[in-house]
């Protein structure tokens, strides 16, 4: 019996006491790493927030956020978090584009919050469903662009085209723009739409629970729930949530309009170079403040070869004279 | 092998292994996006997705024999733009283009046929309407001080008269009424957004026996590049639809008249803006001799090459050098000596009901 026990001072009842002290021990210092391990969430659950006027800023921000997001194997489904009333064309084909592509990979929610119009409504369509609250306002499925005007001669560009255009080249241009817009959402939810493509067309706006009803959205619910559903389908158990912010710091640019256009400001305190017209624009009108005037920037009265500027917009007396160098914006 | 080169060995054997491994770790586990899903977008490259962007041509022609005529023309509004319109840029006298051009297709085609085009121009100290919404001043009846001449009394010297103004004076209007109760022939176009800005359209309709509709024609299924471009199309056969096929309204209103025959109809599929409702109420009718055209823009150079406007301009020239003479004299020296009253009705198209 005694070739069984070693050979120490201890007797066998300390000698069990330091094993079991010893394994207390190591035991305290693996126990946090195997609770956390066990504990872990099973994936991530990302939500990206487009929100503010549709822009060059914003769309950067939200390809780049969804490219990372389909490279990280640790998201498993994405939310997306609107309020936006739309903007430029472009921007919003490059949010439909990089939603299209990751609601090819995972699971893709929108969740709108106040409004998800025009550009915005653009945006978000491939999801797989869009979650709006009760009085949430979507649709807008439209162009937003000044009548064209044939230009006078102007002398010194290289072709007629250069510097001027011609009304019908300008009307079909414009509808072209619209139909693209049109033609993609019908693409994307026409299956889901209870109205007709000229329905569609008429670019109005619905309340949440109309919206419902008629297909523009398809579940009555709030983010938090919209994020619960895409962690669900992405058949995670439990999932953390990584919100990513996008678009620029400081809440600009705006947009304003007046009667004739809508504007891109890019400065608390605009400059010349800090109103941009935007001719066409995929934007809920009613989203967008209106000025009566905003000085020397009105697309048609931009000057050209050196000829004198005029203000484009609403009484002329409200232009003032020093503008030009400085332009801005009255309400 | 000595003991440091057994140790250089080791060491750059070492270092390979290392920089190898970080090698083929790197090439493993390359960073940067992963390719994109491949996506058909069908929708972006349908073929019929792009407008043909083609102006089209116009040929205004006049088929009307009629002796030279005095066509009297009212600007009175802006026709298209922002920028109000100036009765002397239609004359050649400088001021805004658009007034000028915008009439030019209908007044070139009146002119290359013998016949004259004067422009009513408001008497010294009334100024023209500026719009939106602003009243024209009441009119210098007398007219004395000023070198324009008062609307009563060109009429006087007119067979025909083309306004895109809705505010008259009583006294204007009542010259207007005597005019067309004389014979002479009245085009009146209106726009839509007219009912909105001006106060006087209702008494100026009222004097011609004709209502405008408010709200606008639109129609999402077919159109002319844009929802309120509309086709329309002959509600009947009469001179002004005669080889007009369809016509292109940009802006439409509904007009009609008491007694009076439709002349042109949108299209099916065609929608009132202010019931979201189909329509079918005419955009262009005839009484007596009193045109009302639910439209100002439809003449201008570039629509008048769309779809057949050029026709109906055409048809609308010869309607108004053939069918009546309210007042006017035969021009000094001209070889006609015709007046209204023994002016053959057989000898052109006639628009009168």
């Amino acid at each position: 019996m005694s070739s069984n026990r070693f050979d120490s001072p201890l007797t066998p009842r300390h000698q069990l006491a330091v094993v079991v002290v010893a394994a207390a021990l190591i035991g305290a210092v693996f126990a946090p790493i195997v609770y956390a391990n066990a504990n872990e969430p099973s994936g991530t659950v990302a939500v990206v927030e487009i929100e503010g006027p549709v822009n060059t800023a914003l769309a950067d921000d939200v390809e780049n956020e969804l490219a990372e997001i389909r490279d990280n194997g640790s998201v498993e489904a994405v939310v997306l978090k609107i309020d936006t009333g739309g903007g430029a064309p472009v921007a919003s084909e490059r949010m439909y584009k990089a939603v299209q592509r990751t609601s090819e990979q995972m699971p893709v929610l929108a969740a709108v919050q106040e409004i998800s119009a025009s550009g915005g409504y653009y945006a978000m369509a491939p999801a797989d469903d869009i979650y709006v609250l009760p009085t949430s306002i979507v649709g807008s499925i439209g162009l937003n662009a000044r009548a064209p005007q044939t230009s006078p001669p102007v002398e010194g560009p290289s072709g007629p085209d250069k510097a001027g255009g011609n009304e019908i080249e300008g009307w079909a241009r414009q509808q072209t723009l619209a139909d693209t817009f049109i033609n993609a959402m019908m693409a994307e939810r026409g299956d889901r739409f209870e109205l007709s493509r000229e329905e569609v067309a008429h670019a109005d706006v619905y309340l949440g629970t109309e919206a419902v009803q008629n297909g523009f959205a398809d579940e009555i619910g709030s983010l938090t729930e919209a994020v619960h559903e895409a962690a669900t389908r992405a058949g995670l158990e439990s999932y953390s949530v990584d919100t990513r912010e996008t678009g620029p710091d400081g809440g600009i640019p705006f947009l304003i309009r007046t009667d004739e256009q809508v504007f891109a400001v890019y400065s608390n305190d605009p400059g010349y170079g800090d109103v941009e017209p935007m001719g066409v624009a995929y934007v809920h009108l009613e989203s967008v403040p209106h000025i009566d005037t905003v000085e020397r920037f009105s697309e048609g009265s931009l000057p050209v070869d050196g000829e004198a500027g005029t203000a484009g917009t609403a009484d002329p007396n409200t232009t003032s004279d020093t503008a030009p160098a400085s332009g801005g914006v009255g309400a | 092998m000595n003991h440091a080169e057994r140790l250089a060995t080791a060491f750059v054997a070492t270092f390979a292994v290392i920089v190898l491994a970080a090698t083929v770790a790197g090439f493993v586990a390359t960073d940067g996006a992963a390719p994109a899903p491949e996506i058909e977008n069908e929708h972006f490259t349908d073929e019929n997705l792009t407008h043909d962007r083609t102006p089209g041509e116009a040929d205004v022609t006049m088929s009307s024999t009629q002796p030279p005529r005095t066509v009297l023309v009212d600007p009175g509004i802006e026709t298209a733009g922002t920028v109000p319109a100036n009765p002397l840029a239609l004359l050649g006298l400088g001021g805004p283009d658009v007034a000028d051009r915008d009439i030019r297709p209908l007044a070139n085609a009146l002119i290359e046929n013998g016949h004259e085009v004067r422009v009513h121009t408001p008497p010294a100290g009334q100024p023209t309407a500026p719009r939106p919404g602003a009243t024209r001043p009441a009119p210098n009846q007398n007219g004395a001080e000023g070198t324009q001449i008062p609307l009563d009394s060109e009429l006087e010297e007119a067979d025909a008269f083309v306004t895109f103004d809705s505010e008259y004076s009583a006294a204007e209007r009542e010259a207007i009424e005597s005019f067309v109760d004389g014979g002479g022939t009245v085009v009146s176009m209106t726009d839509p957004d007219e009912a909105f800005d001006q106060p006087g359209a209702a008494a100026f309709d009222s004097t011609l026996g004709v209502s405008t509709e408010p709200g606008y024609v639109y129609n999402l299924a077919e159109n002319d590049l844009n929802y309120q471009r509309v086709y329309a199309e002959p509600a009947g056969d009469s001179a002004l639809t005669d080889g007009v096929d369809r016509a292109v309204f940009p802006t439409a209103t509904p007009v009609g008249a008491a007694g009076g025959e439709e002349a042109f109809r949108p299209i099916d599929g065609s929608q009132l803006s202010t019931s979201r409702a189909p329509t079918d109420a005419p955009l262009l009718v005839e009484n007596g001799g009193v045109i009302k055209i639910g439209d100002a823009d439809f003449l201008s150079p570039e629509n008048a090459q769309r779809a057949d406007n050029d026709v109906l301009i055409g048809n609308l020239a010869d309607a108004l050098v053939t069918s009546g003479n309210g007042g006017a004299r035969p021009p000094v020296g001209s070889e006609s000596t015709q007046t209204s009253s023994d002016a053959d009705p057989t000898d052109g198209p006639d628009t009168a009901s």
